[in-house]
């Protein structure tokens, strides 16, 4: 097990370092937004003479504004002390009150143009910028905290479901089991999916946030562009992208991320986010090392542990005709193809495509020439069964409810070697397989010409695979 | 005193006129108009409804800070002050400013004779 040093620092610092800046932004624009008034807020105006007038002018001046809502308090604020000051100068000129208010805010101009300008001055290209920057840095860091907080959240899920139902079964209720025999797809599936799902959720609200609050724009407004962006970006990575054990359950949850993300950019985007302290950001950063040292560590034994088999027979007490490989094609008779000149094989992971490689050796008897054994046949394949599982009572072999083959593949011969690629993780129920050589001989009828072997596959891409997969 | 100038006039000096009386010391926005105008001798009375805007922008520039406190006599108040940016960015307008005035002043008078 070799770790590869560079890639792990650049995670383990990115990404606490991308996950603190965002939560340091994203604290700093919820001050603007207005969620966290401080000491340095605008003082909350009394009532006073005129206040109807002034609130109304105002009222339609805010219209215009669209900025966040501590600078429209902020705004306000200043006019309204304006306003008061204007007046009392008037008043002091010999101005009657009502008289007063109608000249003060006359001097201000028309509402909806002070508004508007103020708009303009308060959105400037800069802060278009600062809010388009710190919104993708803040949606990173968002992505990295959710899917610290999803898996965290996953696994609790399935903590609660498990619970449920051992205590059902406890008072004698019985569900029915539906991820038997499924090799954790369906929990893994939904693992992911949650991950992601939360993580989007995170990622696009922190963009909206930060944008509003640097950019100065109503989050409303910088809304409307993260919920394209994260619908898209999210979308893909989850339909196209993010590959591993699918299930019906969490294709379904990866189909709800865009719909999440845009959700996630207007839904109670005016309330608080969950105040994240320093504990919450430590722990988070200890999360993040201990997930990825895992990721770094299991990625390095899984490399030397990849996926192969032998096509050997199983080793236990049978007969042949156990294997019910018949069912397939009868065995080529000796007189055409003699003993020894398919002599085994096996298979393995495809480093190329990812698939099942599996191969037989052909005239590995320096004796016997690769292409005169081969003479008298064509059109030889790989054909691809459907078997017993091996951990079951028998040998296994060919499940004999099928009469057609699960998959077929033509042999190549390269060398002295007879060999093809299936992708049974691109199939929806692979499970079980048994591959068998056959071709077709000289009174052109298929035969075995090799028994091959058989194992275990389960879909491994992404939700579109497992959408367009074949039946 | 030759009266007030025009708002046409005065379109576009907004800026240099803040910045000129914050060089002095912070001011809120009120005691800002107020400022232009007795500096001027009542002859610049900065439009208020240009004059917030005026003061957003340059914050949003970096050439104004703005924090509320206390004031003098009443409530709590928007107070501004200038920046080094500030500083540098009145400067370049001053320059701007005599030059232009210095051209202005020769085209009125005519040629020289």
């Amino acid at each position: 097990m070799t770790i590869d040093w560079l890639p792990a620092f650049g995670f383990f610092g990115g990404g606490g370092a991308l996950l603190i800046t965002a939560v340091t932004l994203v604290r700093r624009c919820e001050r603007r937004l207005g969620h966290r008034p401080d000491e340095s807020g605008p003082p909350v105006t009394p009532g006073q003479t005129g206040a109807d007038e002034i609130s109304a002018y105002l009222d339609r001046m805010t219209t215009e504004l669209r900025l966040p809502a501590a600078d429209v308090a902020e705004v306000r604020a200043e006019l309204v002390d304006h306003v008061h000051d204007s007046m009392a100068s008037l008043e002091a000129e010999g101005f009657e009150p009502e008289r007063a208010i109608r000249e003060a805010l006359g001097r201000l101009g028309p509402p909806a143009e002070l508004g508007r300008q103020l708009r303009v001055a308060h959105q400037s290209t800069r802060r278009l910028l600062a809010g388009a920057g710190g919104g993708v840095i803040a949606a990173g860091g968002g992505f990295v905290l959710g899917y610290l907080g999803g898996i965290a959240l996953g696994l609790l899920g399935f903590l609660a479901v498990f619970a449920v139902v051992a205590l059902l079964a406890a008072a004698g209720v019985h569900l029915p089991n539906i991820i038997a025999n499924d090799d954790g797809t369906t929990i893994n599936s939904l693992l992911y999916a949650t991950t992601l799902l939360v993580a989007a959720a995170v990622a696009t609200r922190y963009a909206v946030r930060t944008s509003a609050g640097l950019s100065r724009r109503a989050p409303r407004t910088v809304a409307v562009f993260w919920a394209v962006a994260g619908a898209l970006v999210f979308g893909w990575l989850a339909i196209f992208e993010m590959r591993g054990p699918q299930s019906w359950p969490g294709v379904a949850l990866e189909l709800c991320i865009p719909v999440v993300a845009i959700a996630a950019a207007f839904v109670r985007v005016e309330r608080p986010m969950p105040h994240v302290g320093r504990w919450a950001i430590i722990v988070s950063a200890i999360s993040l090392v201990v997930l990825s040292l895992g990721l770094v560590v299991s990625s390095g034994v899984s490399v030397s542990g990849s996926a192969s088999g032998s096509a050997t027979l199983p080793a236990t007490s049978f007969e042949m005709s156990d294997l019910h490989l018949d069912t397939v094609a009868p065995m080529a008779p000796a007189a055409w193809l003699p003993e020894g000149i398919i002599t085994g094989g096996g298979w393995g992971s495809d480093s190329t495509s990812g698939g099942t490689r599996v191969d037989d050796t052909v005239g590995a008897d320096p004796a016997v020439p690769t292409a005169p054994s081969l003479k008298n046949w064509h059109e030889v394949r790989f054909e691809a069964w459907r078997a017993l599982p091996m951990d079951e009572p028998g040998p296994g072999g060919i499940d004999t409810r099928y009469s057609a083959p699960l998959a077929i593949q033509p042999a190549v011969l390269s060398g002295n070697s007879l060999s093809a690629v299936f992708h049974f993780e691109r199939l929806r129920d692979a499970g079980s397989w048994w591959v068998v050589l056959t071709a077709v001989g000289p009174d052109g009828h298929r035969y075995r010409i090799g028994d091959g072997g058989g194992g275990n596959s389960s879909f491994n891409g992404s939700a579109w695979d497992w959408l367009t997969a074949p039946q | 005193m030759p009266g007030r100038i025009r708002g046409q006039l005065l379109k576009g000096t907004t800026t240099l006129l803040v910045l000129t009386v914050l060089r002095e010391g912070e001011l809120y926005g009120y005691e800002i108009a107020q400022r232009i105008r007795d500096n001027s001798g009542g002859a610049f009375v900065p439009n208020e409804g240009s004059l917030y805007p005026a003061l957003h922008a340059l914050e949003a520039d970096g050439a104004l800070e703005a924090s509320w406190r206390e004031s003098d006599r009443g409530p709590r108040r928007r107070y501004y002050k200038i920046t080094k940016t500030g500083l540098e960015m009145l400067e370049t307008h001053a320059q701007e400013w005599a030059a232009f005035s210095l051209g202005m002043s020769r085209a009125v008078a005519g040629p020289k004779q």
